[in-house]
Formats: structure tokens, sequence, C-alpha cells
């Protein structure tokens, strides 16, 4: 790191954002100075030499895998439909582990044939949590803005908590709370330990009238923090964010399709930049000491 | 907001039975090893008798008193290398009520089932993944009927019953873990079998790290879970977990130690840890396997 780089350790990109094989997009973020990246399935599955294979370039890449996504339409499905999903989640778990990447985010489900019944979701998100524990992976709970029964993040904190996991936290994506226009108040009541990742993403209109639009919007337009009409209530957030207490990854959940037939690097640089303005301007981060070691937490117990 | 979460109407949590799965002991400890010879030697010289042989497998099963230890050397000769030689805590074998709905329960709730690979004639034993690559057995038939009579052969010749050398029995099993895991391991094994945390004042033996899990079983079969993280301060790369060792409870350490040491047992004495009323550690062997000594008056 040059000494006149910035700090943007706690910021990273999603290889959604970018378009080509694996092995480009590690590179293109490794390029732009980051440290982290949140994988998704199919990057690992669609390997052309198979699952080992993309293993194998994840961990030559030196880059820490922020997260895996998603488990998607997880909870409150019974009989052979909850089955089936334990299944699907028990086979993300062992790719999660054998990343070595220590976190999974789950979206909340969005399905028709789920129970809206509290109890029950609150016991599959204690099931996934469980099945998560031996391998050593968190569970990150997002509620997707056009979730069936939770599509809020306080919604999707009241879970966590009745759930109360301990490798069991919150997924936070800007995007559905802007989205939602869910109050940054409400971000006051969480614990910030138990917030396991931040998803950032601006978007380019100031409003989204109807669900079908969010879902359109979501996919396909939104642009890195600082890019869109949102910088400053992205800014509001992570600081108000980082006055809670939250230390945790930032990761760049940009859906774009401009951005997917753009030059990789280009995109890395737009996130560079992104990145940059956040650790610099809005959180004022330093640049850390050379050597700098993590410690693990001193235990209070 | 959308206020389609329906709020609870259970104003009282209504607690589980304490002992949900009738937990009552444990049934066996077993170790893999690519020498079983080895390791069958500082079994004997911790005062265990091997008594019978698997009918299809390379595996022995050691007794003294109640305390049953099966030593799997099967498969384990292919892996060969010399760093992988030290034995391993492979299973734990829990004795519960209802083997069966024990096991469905523990899926249930979120538990990694094994698939079992049994000859004919062999029992099902179900089991779930544990700590590491390690496994938690469930079993039922322990009183009337054995397991052992259907899978293993006595050995000829042999008692099958040896007496346990000073009374000692199963007192639990210390288990290393990642940094800041304590939580997510208490959890696992309050919600799959309910343990409970003990205070952190209360402490047995001579090596208190850590936190303490006590099995729900009754009196004369309960023993303890130790859960150690690394030490703090070391640096956030150490993730092995596994099952460390196995400790045995006796109601008189320094006779224990004594008459161990008679056999050759040789103990750890240094400036932390040394033989004391309260529990004594043994010197490791084949590259890592001890075992713990702990004051516990059981009769």
């Amino acid at each position: 790191m040059n000494h006149d780089s910035g700090n943007i350790n706690d910021f990273g990109m999603d290889t959604i954002s970018l378009a080509g094989t694996l092995e480009a997009k590690l590179q293109a973020v490794r390029d732009a100075g980051f440290g982290q990246i949140m994988l998704a399935a199919k990057d690992v599955v669609g390997h052309p030499d198979g699952l080992d294979a993309a293993v194998a370039a994840v961990r030559a890449s030196g880059l820490r895998v922020t997260g895996f996504q998603v488990l998607r339409d997880f909870e409150g499905l019974s009989g052979h439909l909850h089955d089936y999903k334990v299944d699907i989640a028990k086979s993300m778990l062992s790719m999660c582990h054998q990343l070595g990447c220590r976190l999974l985010l789950i979206c909340s489900s969005t399905s028709v044939h789920a129970t809206q019944e509290t109890q029950a979701l609150v016991r599959d998100l204690r099931k996934l949590a469980m099945l998560a524990i031996p391998m050593n992976i968190r569970v990150a709970y997002e509620a997707l803005s056009w979730g069936r029964t939770v599509n809020e993040f306080p919604q999707a904190w009241d879970l966590v908590c009745q759930a109360d996991m301990p490798n069991l936290g919150l997924g936070f994506d800007s995007f559905h709370m802007f989205a939602t226009n869910t109050s940054l108040d409400a971000l006051d009541m969480l614990d910030p330990d138990k917030v396991f990742l931040v998803q950032l993403a601006d978007f380019m209109w100031t409003e989204i009238k109807s669900v079908e639009e969010r879902i359109a919007t979501a996919r396909h337009f939104r642009v890195f923090p600082g890019e869109g009409v949102h910088s400053e209530a992205l800014a509001a957030l992570v600081t108000r964010l980082h006055g809670l207490g939250y230390r945790g990854d930032y990761s760049f959940e940009v859906f774009n399709d401009d951005y997917q037939q753009m030059p990789l690097a280009t995109v890395a640089a737009r996130a560079r930049r992104s990145a940059l303005w956040l650790g610099e301007d809005v959180l004022r981060r330093s640049v850390p000491l050379p050597n700098q070691i993590r410690l693990k937490h001193r235990t209070t117990g | 907001m959308k206020n389609t979460l329906q709020t609870s109407t259970d104003r009282e949590a209504i607690t589980e039975p304490a002992n949900p799965l009738g937990l009552d002991g444990l049934e066996f400890i077993e170790y893999a090893t690519a020498r079983p010879q080895a390791l069958g030697q500082v079994l004997e010289s911790m005062g265990f008798r091997p008594v019978a042989r698997h009918r299809s497998r390379e595996v022995l099963l050691y007794r003294q008193g109640d305390i049953n230890i099966i030593v799997n050397a099967h498969g384990q000769a292919a892996a060969g290398d010399e760093a992988d030689d030290r034995p391993v805590i492979a299973a734990v074998a829990l004795r519960v009520r209802d083997a069966a709905a024990a096991y469905r329960r523990a899926l249930d709730r979120g538990a990694w089932a094994v698939p079992s690979r049994v000859e004919v004639m062999e029992l099902n034993i179900p089991a779930i993944h544990g700590v590491g690559t390690s496994r938690i057995y469930f079993v039922d038939r322990y009183d009337r009927f054995s397991i052992y009579d259907v899978d293993f052969v006595p050995i000829p010749g042999v008692d099958a019953r040896p007496p346990a050398v000073a009374g000692l029995h199963f007192f639990g099993v210390v288990q290393y873990i990642g940094n800041d895991r304590t939580e997510d391991w208490t959890e696992f094994y309050r919600e799959l079998f309910g343990f409970v945390e003990l205070p952190a004042e209360q402490r047995f033996g001579i090596l208190p790290k850590g936190r303490i899990l006590r099995s729900p079983c009754p009196a004369g079969s309960r023993f303890y879970i130790q859960l150690i993280e690394p030490e703090a301060g070391v640096l956030d790369v150490e993730d092995d977990e596994a099952l460390q060792r196995v400790g045995l409870g006796t109601a008189d350490v320094l006779a224990t130690v004594a008459e161990l040491g008679k056999r050759g047992v040789e103990f750890v004495e240094s400036r932390g840890v040394h033989t004391e009323d309260r529990g004594a550690l043994t010197r490791s062997w084949l590259g890592g396997i001890s075992f713990e000594l702990v004051h516990d008056a059981r009769a």
C-alpha cells in the first residue's frame, strides 16, 4: 500500500457488479486495492474447471471473502419444501466453508408457500444458525424490500432477536432501506455486534413508486455510493452506523447492467473512488500503521 | 411499515424438560489412530484392558470399570503420514433414553447427520457431526443389553469387566475451540442436548480455563464439557477445533496418581500445572494424547 493511498480496508466489492470469469473479477478487485470480495454461489459452481478450482482461485487471490450469497426463500416452509430448502442451505454452507468464508447471507422469504407465523420463522432461522455452528459460519439475515412477511430491517431485527442465536445477526442493505423509506432513527435499536454485514448501494432516481419498479431498480440500476442521488443519505447512514459502534465490513451491493458491459478495471476504479469517498471524506479513516495486526477480542466473561 | 408480523401471545417461556433426551452419561469415547498398538499401550498404562474386538473392522474395545474406550484403526493406515499419526478423539457416544428419537430431535434442530456405514448384522448407531471431524453417537442399549454384544467379539480368557483403577470414571471432555466461539458451542450443546453453563466461579481440577457445560444427566452419570478458546492476544488465525482430551474423575487424586505412577504414567509438574488434591494432568503421549484427573467424589 502506498502512503498516499487511503484506508479502504473496511470496504469491498461484490462479484455481481462485474462481468467475466471469477479469476478476472478477483484480479480486478485486487488491482483496485481492495482486500475483500463478496462472492455469489454461481461464481464458484459455474467455474468451468469446477468447484475445487474456483475455491483454489479464491484462496490464491489473497482476498478475504466478505460473505457468501444468497440463500433465498428459506424460512417459513413446511414438510417437503422445508426439507428441500434445508438441503439447499447445507449445500451453501458447505461451499461457504470450503471457501474459508465465515458469513452466509440469507434474504427474507418472498414465497407465498411460506407461513407468516413468527414462531415458525424464528424456529427456521434458529435451525439454519445451528447448521452453521460446526462450520464456524455466521448467518446474516436481510430484509428484502419485497419480502412477503419481512421487508424492512426492523422486522428482520425482531426475528434475529427472538431467534437469539450467537451466530445469527442482521444483514443490512442500504438499498432496501431507502426503497422503503425506513427511518434512520430505527437504526438506534440495533446492537452493533449483531449487525454482521452492511451492503451499500446508491441509485439514480429519488423515488420508487411500485414494488415492480423497486425490484427492477434493485436488480439492474444500482450504482456505487456517491454516484447516485442518495449520497447524502448514504453518508448519514454510515456515519450513524459508525456512531452506533458498527466496525464490520461494508460491501458494495451494486447490480448494474451497464457495469456488466464495461471493462472490469473501469468498474473497479469506480468502486475504489466510492470507497475512498466513504473512507476518507465520510468516516475519515486514518491510514493504518505498517504491519498492523488484528488481535482477537479480549474476552469479557 | 406493514405490520404483518404476528406478535407472540406467549407471555411465559414454557421451559423444556431439563433433560430432553434422557441423557444418562457417556457410553464410550472413540479414538482414531494409525497406531492402535501404541495407543493400546498408553491405555493399558492408564488402567484400561482390551476386552473385545470388532467383528468386521480393525477396532478394539478397552475398558475399566464403567469407562469404555474404542480404538479405531479402520481406514487410518492409508493416511500414513507421520504428522497425522497423532491419535484423535473421533467420537463420543451419549447414552440416551431413545436413540432414534434423540437423533430425529437433533436433526430437526439443525444437527448434521452422519451417514452410517454398517455391515450386515451390525448395529446402525445414529450419529451427528460434532466439533471438527468428530461425531456424536446416540446409544440407548446400555442397560440389559449392550451394543458391544452385537458388534464385538470378546477376547478369549480376558475379564470382560476389569475393575477401574482407584474408582476412575468418566468426568468429561475438553474441547478446544476457535476465537470468539464459546457462545456458539454453548448454544450447540444447550439446544441439542440440554447442557447448561456453569457459573465462572465453579471449576474442577487444576485447569480452570474457559467455560464449563454440565450435562443434564442424573448425578451418578453426569459429565462435563469444557470449552477453551485460544489465549487472548494470540493472532486471529487459529481456528482449529477438536476434542482435546478426556477427563477422568476420582475420589482421591493423589492415590490415583500414585497408583498410575507405578504403571509408568508421568504427570505434568510445571509452575502452572502440577498434581494436587484437585487434579492432575498426565504428560502427553504419541504427539498429544493426555488424560486429566479431576477430584470427583462420585461413588
